[in-house]
């Protein structure tokens, strides 16, 4: 089980949740986010247990995944 | 006057006079402060066609009513004049700590007017104002001066300053504060080196008075709660705005070899966390801010620091020019911080300059033997120097693109991306019609900062060319500047999420004054139509066809990366252009109709 | 009960001192706040945070009595007693203690009030024992 934690203005995509909960292990977060409809390019930074990680990173067992959206830019 | 510093200080730097009168309540209620106040000196006291170089120019220089208070990001500074870049409108928005102190002096705007017979530097503690001779610092680069001026003045001084980049009349030069914060874009440093103003050192110990203290103090500090309990709060304060880096090279937005593509197929190495990793040492805030965006910088293969880069320095002079290593970013960052030049429209200018030599536009013979393709670091940091300098190739490259493509000619106009003659900053739309619309019309030329939307074309379509996108863009326009004329930072409310009506009832209980943002919106569109109405006024014919996009961008698709082979069709180029004018209430060629002025107040100004 | 800062965190905004003017002295005034931001830039390129540890020292040498302390311990300056002898200046180890004529008539020091914690966006500044 992963853990997705999302930002303020993503919890529209998760029903008002900042955080669900899936069975994603061996995905890579590009195709996790696809799982829970959450488009990969509203998201401008990915966590994995703390540390910043690329969309194409492959995704483990009780791994602990932030999702920054994109917002305002400069 | 609440929430104000109460004055209005006039320097004369032709007759050294120096005056200190009330800030008008009428100007404070209909303007109410920062780049409304620059706006409204700009257009009624610059005379039509006066020369941006010449005495007649003005440069204003505005805090807002929020500026120097108990609210997240109380800390910016416009600085509005007539562009020596571009012929009309410029406005640039300075932090640091510099309008905070300006309000702890009892200033609100001060007015520079005529050129200096010799190189000074003003001198303000409260009310004792003076013009100091500086001609020991003339010629040296921004750090040492702010440096040697603290020093010598106290560190409680706040202090301004031009690089040799304004002193020698580069377009695009800028205005240095506390080590590496810019007032960077339309040469508001040039104007300020033609007055030969070398520094501003301010120090203020007045207390701003405020309307409602208790109310004032509890809504401040809800708005410093809110910003603390944000979700992009952690993120933000780690990487400031070079989180985006990494999306934009996803999105096709990252500015690539002058704008020819929106991806780099090495722009990993530029990303925030690598950054982060490699060079950052301390986050530096603005002042009052939560959220400091602000990344200082050691390069050890240089020996030396820099605050930044931050995402435009990232994109410009970078990814724009072939660059991929971060520390020699930050090394390029670090010398137009020092020689005082925009990172941004240096940026573009090189771009250009490495098309050209790429394309046998420019031989070896034009760069001074420098090998000026896209990637090379050495011929980057030494052509800073050259645009500076105003040296050889760097002489043309110091008027901008839009100049410097008039002057080699040979089709180089075709890629020289501006708008209005300013350089574009770093988002490549080829295919982002809200951005490409925002680009197109921003008030002071290519500059992002006024209606950033990428995200928004991502959620709509990014090329769908529709009234909603436009409507967008206009709201965006008319709410985001409204920061700057309040004299704060706009990047908790962008950044953060934070709900946008908690900074209603601290404004109220600032000036006394109760303003929604639906009536501070439409100060934001007077504003609007009063700095459109000042490009009219001084260049001749303006209209549509300034503004209009680099041709790149509607006939050139990329050849790589993300946006391969996409590309703005030019009738939805002109289709954006009609929407707007329409929801703007401006006629077929952009002019404000004499109906829109009314409603907005603007009737007895433009008359 | 003490404030305590971590430089290491601090960015250098300031807001910890228009918190703090306001409440020592219902203004917006950062220069009449009892904390220190000390920009040490452009090299090293770092903030050092001086504050009050409440070591007492201040009070021990107070001719007037005028710096006392609270219930709970806190020590602070009661205004309408101090005579600006500047006595307290000389002894504070953190150089917190402000006697500055210009600004105020009375010497001024932290009181604990805990707002520059409030305001502080990067968590630099705590309040424990």
């Amino acid at each position: 089980m992963i853990t997705i934690k999302a930002s303020g203005p993503l919890k529209s995509y998760l029903n008002g949740s900042s955080q669900v909960d899936v069975e994603a292990a061996g995905l890579s977060v590009f195709e996790t986010l696809k799982l829970i409809n959450i488009p990969a390019e509203m998201i401008a930074l990915v966590l994995i247990n703390d540390q910043p990680a690329a969309k194409d990173t492959i995704l483990k067992d009780h791994d602990f995944v932030q999702i920054l959206a994109v917002i305002g830019g400069g | 006057m609440n929430g104000y510093g109460g004055n209005i200080l006039r320097v004369n730097l032709t007759t050294g006079k120096i005056t200190r009168e009330p800030t008008p309540v009428d100007l404070a209620r209909d303007f109410i402060g920062g780049r409304g106040f620059g706006a409204y000196f700009l257009y009624t006291e610059v005379p039509a066609h006066a020369d941006p170089l010449g005495p007649e120019n003005k440069l204003i220089i505005s805090s807002g009513p929020i500026s120097g208070l108990l609210v997240p990001g109380a800390g910016k500074c416009d600085f509005t004049t007539k562009s020596p870049l571009t012929g009309g409108y410029a406005s640039s928005s300075l932090g640091g700590m510099l309008t905070a102190e300006l309000k702890y002096a009892g200033v609100d705007s001060i007015i520079l007017e005529g050129i200096s017979p010799h190189p000074v530097y003003l001198f303000i503690e409260n009310e004792k104002v003076e013009l100091r001779d500086a001609s020991a610092y003339w010629g040296q680069g921004c750090i040492t001066v702010e440096k040697a001026l603290k020093t010598q003045l106290g560190e409680e001084f706040q202090v301004a300053v031009i690089g040799p980049g304004g002193e020698n009349g580069v377009s695009y030069a800028c205005i240095n504060h506390d080590y590496g914060r810019e007032a960077g874009r339309g040469g508001v440093g040039t104007v300020m080196g033609a007055k030969k103003l070398k520094a501003i050192a301010i120090r203020g110990t007045h207390s701003i008075p405020v309307a409602d203290l208790d109310a004032y103090r509890q809504s401040g500090m809800a708005l410093f709660k809110a910003c603390k309990e944000s979700d992009g709060l952690k993120p933000w304060q780690t990487y400031g705005t070079t989180i985006v880096t990494s999306w934009c090279d996803e999105v096709g937005a990252l500015p690539t070899r002058n704008f020819s593509a929106g991806s780099f197929e090495k722009g990993a190495s530029l990303y925030g966390p690598v950054m982060r990793e490699q060079i950052v040492i301390t986050d530096k805030g603005c002042f009052g801010c939560p959220s400091p965006c602000g990344k200082y910088s050691r390069m050890k293969r240089y020996g030396t620091y820099v605050e930044g880069p931050e995402y435009e320095t990232i994109g410009m002079l970078g990814s724009n020019v072939g660059i991929s290593d971060i520390q020699d970013v930050a090394q390029a960052n670090l010398l137009c911080d020092d020689l005082g030049i925009d990172t941004i429209s240096t940026g573009g200018a090189i771009g250009w300059a490495m098309e050209c030599f790429e394309k046998g536009i420019l031989t070896l013979e034009d760069t001074g033997g420098l090998e000026l393709r896209f990637g090379n670091v050495d011929a980057t940091l030494k052509l800073i120097g050259m645009i500076a300098r105003r040296e050889g190739l760097g002489a043309i490259l110091s008027q901008g693109v839009k100049k410097a493509s008039q002057v080699i000619g040979k089709g180089s106009e075709k890629f020289a991306i501006h708008v209005k003659g300013m350089e574009q900053s770093a988002y490549a739309t080829h295919n982002a019609t809200a951005m490409l619309l925002a680009y197109m019309t921003s008030d002071v030329g290519a500059h992002h900062n006024r209606s950033w939307a990428i995200t928004y074309d991502l959620q709509v379509g990014r090329d769908q060319v529709v009234p909603e996108k436009v409507a967008r863009i206009i709201w965006l326009q008319n709410f985001r500047p409204m920061f700057d004329v309040l004299g704060a930072c706009r990047l908790q409310w962008v950044e953060l999420s934070i709900d946008r009506e908690l900074y209603v009832p601290v404004l109220a209980a600032i000036t006394g004054i109760h303003r929604s943002w639906q009536d501070l919106e439409k100060v934001g569109a007077r504003i609007w139509n009063l700095t459109r109405m000042f490009w009219i006024r001084e260049i001749e014919g303006f209209g549509r066809a300034w503004d209009l996009p680099s041709p790149r961008f509607y006939e050139e698709p990329p050849v790589t990366g993300v946006t391969k082979g996409q590309i703005t069709r030019f009738e939805d180029v002109q289709r954006l252009l009609d929407m707007y004018y329409e929801q703007r209430g401006w006629d077929a060629n952009g002019i404000p109709t004499p109906e829109t002025l009314a409603n907005l107040g603007l009737k007895s100004i433009i008359d | 009960m003490r404030l305590y800062a971590d430089d290491t965190k601090c960015c250098g905004c300031r807001a910890c001192l228009v918190a703090c003017s306001l409440n020592l002295f219902k203004e917006n005034n950062p220069k009449k706040a009892a904390l220190l931001i000390d920009a040490r830039f452009p090299e090293p390129g770092e903030f050092k945070i001086k504050v009050c540890t409440q070591c007492g020292e201040c009070a021990k040498v107070c001719p007037t009595g005028a710096i006392r302390q609270t219930d709970q311990g806190t020590y602070y300056v009661e205004f309408s007693e101090c005579i600006m002898c500047g006595a307290c200046e000389s002894v504070c180890p953190e150089g917190v203690m402000f006697v500055r004529d210009a600004l105020a008539s009375s010497a001024w020091k932290c009181n604990l009030c805990g707002d520059c914690v409030a305001v502080c966006g990067t968590s630099a500044l705590s309040i424990a024992e």
